[in-house]
Formats: C-alpha cells, structure tokens, sequence
C-alpha cells in the first residue's frame, strides 16, 4: 500500500505550503489523479486522514481527489496527450497512438497533482 | 473570523521524490558510476542473484548494495560475505524505496569510493514501480515458479524497467515454462532486454554482466 507514502508526500508539500502563506489552518486539499495513477482514492484519504490526525494546522481538513485524463507519449511519433480508446487487448496499460496508431506507447501513470489547498490565513 | 483562501498549487504529489531521484542519477552520471535497482517479488530471487553479481565483480569493481526490506539484515549479510559493501535498510511497514531513502545512505558514504551502486527493493511488484529512485537502470525478476500470468498481471513494473529477468530457469520443464514469460517480458515495452537466469546454477549472470555494461 503505498497510498501512504503518496499522501505523506501531499502533506509535506502543503506543509510547505501552510508556512509559506503563514496559514493557521488547512481546509481542504484537492488533488487529481488519471484512470491510470496507480491509486486507490479511498486508501489514499484513509492514509491521509491518519496521517494528520495529529497534525494542529490540518485537523478537521478534508482530502478530495477529482479525475484527470490520461496521457500517453509516442515513441513512434512523439505524440503526447490522450490515448486513443481503445488499449491493448493483450497487455493493460498498453494504448495506440491516435495520431500514428502505434503501440509503441508509453502511459503516463504520476499525473497525481496537488490542484488547490483551501488555507485559513489570519488578516494582518 | 479569519478569511479563507484558496491557494491554486497545480504540483505533483511525486515532486519531491522525482527531483531527488533526478539529482541522484546526475551525480551518478557525473561521477561516471553505475546504479541499478532491482525490484521483484518476495522469493524471485534477487538476493541470490545479487551474491552471484557481488562474487563476479568484487574482485574488480567497488560493489555498495543498498538492501530495502521490512525487518532484518538477511539479504545484506548474505550479499556482504561475496565482497560487496552492503547496507540494509529495514522499511518497517513500507513497501518500497524511496529517493530520500537512498540519499539517506548516500549521504553516509564517499561516492567516490565506489564504482558500482545496486539497491535491491523491497519484495514486491506493485509498489516500487510508482517510485523513481535514482537509478540509470531499472530491472524486474520474475521466477517461472511465479506461474505464466506474472508478466501480464503486473504490466506497470515492467513499462517502468529496461531489462526483465527470468529467473530459476534450472526448472524449466519441470512443471514450469520460461518462455511464455519471456515472450510477455519482450512484447510488454519496447526494447526490453530479457534475460533468462537461474542464480542457483550461474546460468545468465554473464549475460546479465554484460548488459548492463559492465566490463570483467
């Protein structure tokens, strides 16, 4: 499971985050992920919520995951952006280009990307 | 009532690790020294192909091994006795390296004191496969005792590694088959580079040596 890991990455770039817009309080988090991120979302909010469980600045916040297309890059032709739909019927993770309509693809799977972070910053 | 803001980010949540795994790589490239990371499941046989790799190069080459498992000093102390420096790392319930972890024990050791660096991962063909360590190079094995769906059922190790090991080949024909795993390993990405292997009896280390570059 390493669903942890990735959210213990998450919290420490919003950590980052917190001091630097000297934030007293973290909200909520969106993140998002392709169909092929190899992240199960409901581990990745149960790693996150026990995670900063004892965390002052992120009590009470909520982890939300949203969905994001996914991406292949031709190493045919270079084409790089969605995949045709239709994937390998042998071999999963396996796309054709649409452009050139080879299978000679690789699948972009660590599109997971902190998109927002909802902070409570005091007033001067 | 303190106002609410909401902060647009737009990073990777793999960022942090990514950027280390790419300076590791630089200052091994830098430094003209040899990394490689094997992954693989529980029993594949890494760890003994890794004593074959250790007995063959140490007479030549500075061997540094970097052991990731959840408890013990096992795999480390086994690769140590054919002449390799080792360290374990013991991840507790982590189930795979990380670059912070590898830069960990880096930081521990003169680079230069070495020629070729090798992490062997932590038992398992899912997780280590998301996490980019560092590494030039990135190897799976898989042992025919695994059954003939281990390849297709763990298609991203494979897209993420340049060269795939078929290991205990000595039990080939003997209720278990290399080939359809080889012919998997081989169509799965482009320019893999398969290599049948049976640690126990020797057979595909020279092979192995070889494509990784490594003169003897």
């Amino acid at each position: 499971m390493h669903e942890y890991s990735v959210a213990s990455a998450i919290v420490d770039q919003v950590k980052a985050i917190v001091e630097e817009h000297k934030a007293t309080q973290v909200k909520k988090i969106i993140v998002s992920a392709s169909p092929y991120d190899v992240i199960i979302p409901e581990l990745l909010i149960e790693a996150y919520g026990i995670i900063t469980d004892d965390l002052d600045k992120f009590k009470g916040s909520t982890l939300e995951m949203q969905n994001s297309k996914a991406e292949i890059t031709c190493l045919e032709c270079d084409y790089k952006g969605e995949p045709a739909e239709e994937g390998d019927p042998e071999f999963a993770y396996n796309f054709i280009c649409p452009k050139c309509e080879s299978r000679d693809t690789h699948i972009n799977m660590k599109n997971l990307t902190i998109e927002t972070v909802d902070l409570v910053i005091p007033d001067n | 009532m303190s106002p609410e803001r909401k902060v647009v980010v737009k990073k990777l949540a793999y960022r942090v690790n990514d950027e280390l795994a790419d300076k590791i790589r630089e200052v091994m490239k830098s430094k003209n020294k040899l990394f490689f990371n094997m992954m693989g499941s529980i029993g594949a046989g890494k760890t003994l192909i890794l004593e074959q790799l250790a007995a063959k190069l140490s007479s030549k080459y500075r061997v540094f091994v970097i052991n990731g498992d959840v408890a013990t000093t096992i795999d480390a102390d086994r690769i140590a006795k054919q002449g390799a420096t080792t360290v374990q790392i013991n991840t507790g319930g982590g189930c795979h390296l990380s670059a912070k972890l590898i830069q960990n024990e880096l930081d521990k050791i003169n680079i230069d004191d070495y020629d070729i660096f090798i992490a062997e991962n932590v038992g398992n063909l899912i997780c280590p496969a998301a996490w980019d360590i560092g590494a030039q190079l990135n190897i799976t094995v898989v042992s025919i005792t695994e059954g003939e769906y281990v390849v297709k059922k763990h298609p991203i190790i494979f897209k993420n590694s340049e060269i795939a090991i078929i290991n205990k080949c000595d039990l080939d024909g003997l209720g278990f088959n290399s080939d359809v795993l080889a012919e998997d390993a081989a169509k799965i990405k482009s320019g893999m580079k398969v290599i049948l292997t049976s640690a126990k009896t020797g057979q595909g280390i020279d092979e192995l040596i070889t494509t990784l570059g490594i003169e003897l």
